[in-house]
């Protein structure tokens, strides 16, 4: 047989049922969303890394001119430096994705795909290897070229040689960026398939891992060997790459989103915190006038104290029942979705304890600690005083200038409408301060981090509008090679709806470090500064090119993630088509990663290249905008200019450019919603629950208004204003918190994605959502408790306790 | 209420005459937004055991701080109270805490059982604050006290389903279960009507005749003339001792 007082923390816990499920669903809401958000964190931080790691990933890569042998990839594998080493044929192709329009695809060739040692790609569906004159296509490009498994697809090769290939299956590839948010599809084909395509067998790109992979460094060196080795059999080196120790291709967006869930995470840990002190508390404010007489009794503070930490740790280990299950399901949930974004399959979904643990911190320990405030608080008053003040509160309102002022003595309306009613609950609201402030700092982080949620994706949004504001065209052509400017506009000029053209020049350049290593390619844009079709693009810092800038620069501010110890100012050293010309920076426009961007005068390249008066690329402003004239335009443009004997590589509109920059975002757009419903549901059921307790410990008053005369439905009316006054000052609060939380995510997300926080904007429908749900559930909150009240008989109110 | 009477076992410890309880100069200022308000005004008084004190005075004259200072719910703002060779005015708290759930049994007007336990088990709870016997001694005095009481068969129910005066003998049962040798009643019959009322008092009377020292705060004059004693408070004076 127990000891009779714990009877009593049962029977507490067992006999309010309505109470213990409010506390308990208050504090496993909260407990949820902080498992649920550092769960998948870590398993997609541990998990990509492990996927990531699975294929062997090659530390560098680099890409010769001419096509090589085994013989060469033999000699590369047998040196010192080098761990392991293989090699693929890279053919740049087109496939048919509608008719007449195509879209640029690189066709890898291994010549065994069981035996592929660095990179590996994994069978997926249907055939494997390749079968001969079919293609596999990379599982996430499946969707980008608008095919399925089975299709017949149109590939056009550079020779102008057209083939149709069966699409037999389809391959996993983690090295590749998913084709969705880079928009190249990736195709694999046998040597067989190769020759049938008019190609000789030979390689043209060569994956390395260094001996030492961990170190970046060191892998750099040894890139440069293995190209110093291929430069002295002869080839050419248009690129090499040297990748960060397991980064995975997709790496700026992961740490974007690894970022915001870490924010998002310590967000809903501290909205948990005040959650469960605010429960603990009112808890113990209900229980006071018990404590009172349990001390009258001969209870000691220390017995009084296990009573109730039990009794609070009860609650805790209640949500936490329902909080690390559901936890550890929605962690999965949400990190398969995220893997399927970045086209990868999680090899481990093992929920990290660490997180379970910090759940168990946050159920058990902080009840306790919250519940010591407030009764080390309620001990310090005699149990005379605890027995006195219980019934109807304090009877200090009114002390204070707040007080005072919605007193209603000095409102005009309150004299002249009635507003008794509207008064009695605003009243009620101030009464207890020090709970209304508790409520309100968790209310308020809980409007503050869902409006912050949206403002994010409203600033996702400004972010591509700012990157895309500086196109002034609609078609986008570039050439195979160079051609004179003159030519390239008076054809496109022919064609009936063409309103206005530029050219301008466009190449891929590589910085060479002070160490002479080369960074990742860079594509230079360089137009005419007083082009009408180009304006500038949003600058983050520093200016736009100006007529007289001759070595200027303006580069997208994802260069210095990868090259950190550059700044506005700084010279450049930039390799342009093998020589070296230094370029100073003078302004950074905001930019993705995923091809960095820098900006040149059009005179001034054209000069050092030798390419005085020509063009590799066109713009086109079409008289109308609409995606279905802008596209039979872009068609027969290329055609065209293909009839004229000019060779066209690559044909871009700019809504599908913009529609491939709103991608980039869509995996962070789409994790941002998830947080924004769990972060609605962890602050609509703390609202909810927390003014429902708030009611429950009122259910006295509610006797005394009746007994008064009050009729029920006034009462609720009471209650319900009570509610929706706290919800609506939680939301004003909240609205105006989210402007800094919303720029801090801003930076946050813009600084690991683009080197730069995203373009802020306020969301004012996320403002307005979160109004209205503050007025349904506030309302629904003090409804439902107050009618049940409002039921009982007035004996059974007042002796509620 | 004629089984306490008969029980032989509640024949208490020979009464020592002479003054018990001692109360000198004691005074009780509450603060309050009009300045500081003085509840008790220098009182002296002196109880003798076994008496049946009845404290008795209009509204705010300051009954009820009285016995809040003897049993030690509140503290007084000076002067000292003596229970035998005790000095109340000494304890901190907790201490206060700890003497009274051992020597006092207190009542108070709206019973104040706890909600969510049974009848037997608010009488045992004093018990195991006071960690008196295991919980099968505790159980079997409980359930004496409520057979002395006359409410053995509500044993086993909550206190929401007794009676306004099944309640208020709970709460005596209560009070008694660590034997205390003084009972202090706060306006125990405020809430019941005049019948239940007086089966209330009948039981106090029968305590003290065992031995239990009882003090008693009304302001009802017909309850008042059961004690053996009157002393009446106006304006936290004592304006007639006896």
């Amino acid at each position: 047989m127990i000891n009779i007082r714990w009877y009593k923390v049962l029977n507490d816990l067992a006999g309010n049922k309505t109470r213990t499920l409010l506390i308990v669903l208050s504090m496993a809401v909260g407990l949820f969303a902080v498992g649920v958000i550092l769960s998948a964190r870590s398993i997609l931080s541990r998990g990509l890394a492990e996927s990531f790691a699975a294929i062997n990933p090659s530390t560098g890569v680099v890409r010769t001119g001419e096509t090589f042998d085994e013989q060469f990839l033999a000699s590369v594998r047998s040196m010192h430096d080098v761990q392991a080493a293989d090699a693929r044929r890279n053919l740049a192709a087109r496939i048919e994705i509608a008719p007449d329009e195509w879209k640029n695809i690189s066709i890898f060739v291994v010549p065994d795909y069981n035996e592929i040692q660095v990179n590996k790609i994994e069978p997926d569906t249907g055939a494997w290897p390749p079968p001969e004159r079919e293609i596999l296509i990379e599982r996430a490009a499946l969707q980008v070229i608008h095919a399925q498994v089975g299709d017949t697809v149109r590939i056009k090769l550079a020779n102008d040689t057209i083939r149709e290939m069966k699409i037999s299956g389809t391959a996993y590839d983690p090295a590749q960026m998913p084709a969705q948010l880079d928009g190249t599809p990736y195709g694999y084909v046998s040597t067989e398939t190769l020759d049938w395509l008019g190609e000789s067998f030979g390689f043209n790109e060569l994956y390395v891992i260094a001996s030492n992979p961990e170190d970046e460094e060191w892998s750099r060196q040894v890139v440069n060997q293995v190209k110093d080795k291929a430069e002295r059999i002869g080839l050419t080196i248009p690129m090499t790459m040297t990748a960060e120790p397991g980064q995975l291709p997709m790496d700026d967006i992961l740490q974007a989103i690894l970022a915001l869930m870490g924010i998002l995470g310590v967000l809903s840990l501290s909205l948990s915190v005040f959650l469960v002190v605010n429960t603990v508390s009112a808890l113990l404010a209900q229980q006071k006038r018990q404590i009172g007489v349990m001390k009258a009794i001969g209870g000691s503070s220390l017995q009084l104290l296990g009573m109730y930490l039990v009794m609070v740790m009860a609650y805790g280990a209640f949500a936490l029942l329902l909080a690390i299950p559901l936890g550890i399901y929605g962690a999965r949930a949400l990190s398969q979705s995220m893997a399927y974004y970045f086209n990868f399959d999680l090899a481990s979904m093992d929920i990290p304890m660490q997180s379970i643990v910090l759940q168990g911190i946050v159920g058990l320990a902080l009840p306790v600690i919250a519940s010591l405030v407030p009764f080390i608080s309620s001990l310090r008053i005699s149990p005379a005083e605890a027995m006195s003040l219980y019934r109807t509160g304090k009877g200090r309102f009114g002390t204070n200038p707040v007080d005072r002022m919605i007193s209603g003595r000095n409102l005009w309306f309150a004299r002249d409408f009635p507003v008794r009613s509207f008064l009695l609950s605003l009243r009620n609201t101030f009464r207890s301060k020090g709970r209304l402030l508790l409520t309100l700092i968790t209310l308020t982080l809980g409007s503050a981090t869902f409006i912050s949620v949206f403002s994010v994706r409203s600033s996702l949004t400004s972010t591509v509008d700012e990157m895309m504001k500086w196109f002034n065209f609609d078609v986008m052509i570039t050439f195979g090679r160079s051609y004179r400017s003159e030519e390239l506009q008076q054809l496109a000029r022919q064609l009936p709806g063409v309103y206005e053209t530029d050219t301008w020049q466009q190449l891929t350049v590589r910085r060479v470090r002070p160490d002479g290593s080369e960074g990742s390619m860079i594509y230079m844009f360089a137009p005419s500064p007083d082009s009408k079709l180009i304006s500038s693009p949003g600058l983050a810092e520093g200016r736009w090119l100006l007529p007289s800038d001759q070595n200027a620069v303006v580069v997208s501010s994802a260069l210095f993630i990868e090259e950190p110890d550059l700044k506005l100012g700084d010279n450049i050293v930039l390799k342009l088509y093998g020589d070296e010309f230094t370029f100073k920076i003078i302004g950074v426009s905001i930019g993705t990663s995923f091809g960095t961007i820098m900006y040149a005068n059009y005179d001034y390249v054209s000069r050092i290249t030798d390419r005085a008066g020509e063009s590799d690329a066109l713009m086109v402003s079409m008289s109308t905008h609409d995606p279905e004239s802008v596209l039979s335009a872009s068609s027969a443009l290329e055609r065209l200019y293909e009839s004229n004997g000019l060779r066209v590589n690559t044909v871009d509109t700019m809504f599908v450019e913009r529609a491939q920059a709103e991608a980039i975002f869509d995996t962070i757009v789409s994790l941002l919603l998830v947080m924004a419903v769990l972060m609605a549901l962890v602050g609509g059921l703390g609202l909810m629950g927390t003014m429902s307790i708030n009611v429950l410990e009122r259910t006295r008053e509610i006797g005394i208004l009746r007994a008064i005369g009050a009729p029920n439905r006034g009462v609720a009316q009471v209650f319900i204003m009570e509610g929706i006054a706290i919800g609506l000052m939680s939301w004003l609060f909240g609205a105006l918190l989210a402007v800094p939380m919303s720029g801090a995510l801003n930076l946050a997300v813009g600084t690991s994605m683009m080197g730069t926080p995203l373009t802020y904007s306020y969301s004012v429908s996320g403002m307005l959502i979160w109004l209205v749900a503050v007025f349904f559930l506030s309302t629904l909150a003090s409804y439902i408790p107050a009618r049940n009240a409002s039921r009982l008989t007035v004996r059974e109110v007042l002796g509620y306790e | 209420m004629t089984s306490l009477k008969s029980d032989p076992k509640n024949k208490k410890k020979k009464l020592d005459k002479g003054h018990w309880i001692s109360l000198k100069q004691v005074v009780k200022i509450y603060p309050s937004l009009a300045g500081p308000v003085t509840a008790l005004k220098g009182i002296d008084l002196q109880i003798d055991r076994g008496d049946f004190a009845v404290i008795a005075g209009k509204s705010g004259s300051g009954k009820t701080t009285l016995i809040n200072m003897i049993s030690g719910l509140d503290g007084l703002s000076s002067g000292e109270i003596w229970i035998g060779e005790v000095a109340l005015h000494q304890f901190d708290p907790e201490s206060a805490a700890h003497w009274r759930g051992i020597n006092i049994g207190v009542v108070f007007q709206t019973f104040d059982l706890l909600p969510t336990l049974t009848i037997l088990q608010n009488v045992m709870l004093p018990m195991d604050f006071a960690r008196r016997n295991n919980p099968p001694q505790q159980r079997e005095r409980a359930l004496q006290l409520l057979k002395q009481v006359d409410i053995l068969e509500h044993a086993y129910k909550t206190p929401s389903a007794l009676s306004g005066g099944q309640q208020q003998r709970a709460a005596i049962a209560r009070a008694m279960a660590n034997d205390p040798m003084l009972l202090l009643a706060d306006e125990p019959t405020g809430s019941l009507d005049s019948s239940t009322a007086d089966s209330i008092l009948d039981i106090f009377e029968t305590l003290t005749d065992q031995g239990t020292t009882v003090i008693l705060v009304t302001h009802d004059r017909d309850v008042a003339r059961r004690g053996s004693r009157v002393i009446t408070l106006s304006d936290g004076e004592i304006v007639h001792p006896s």
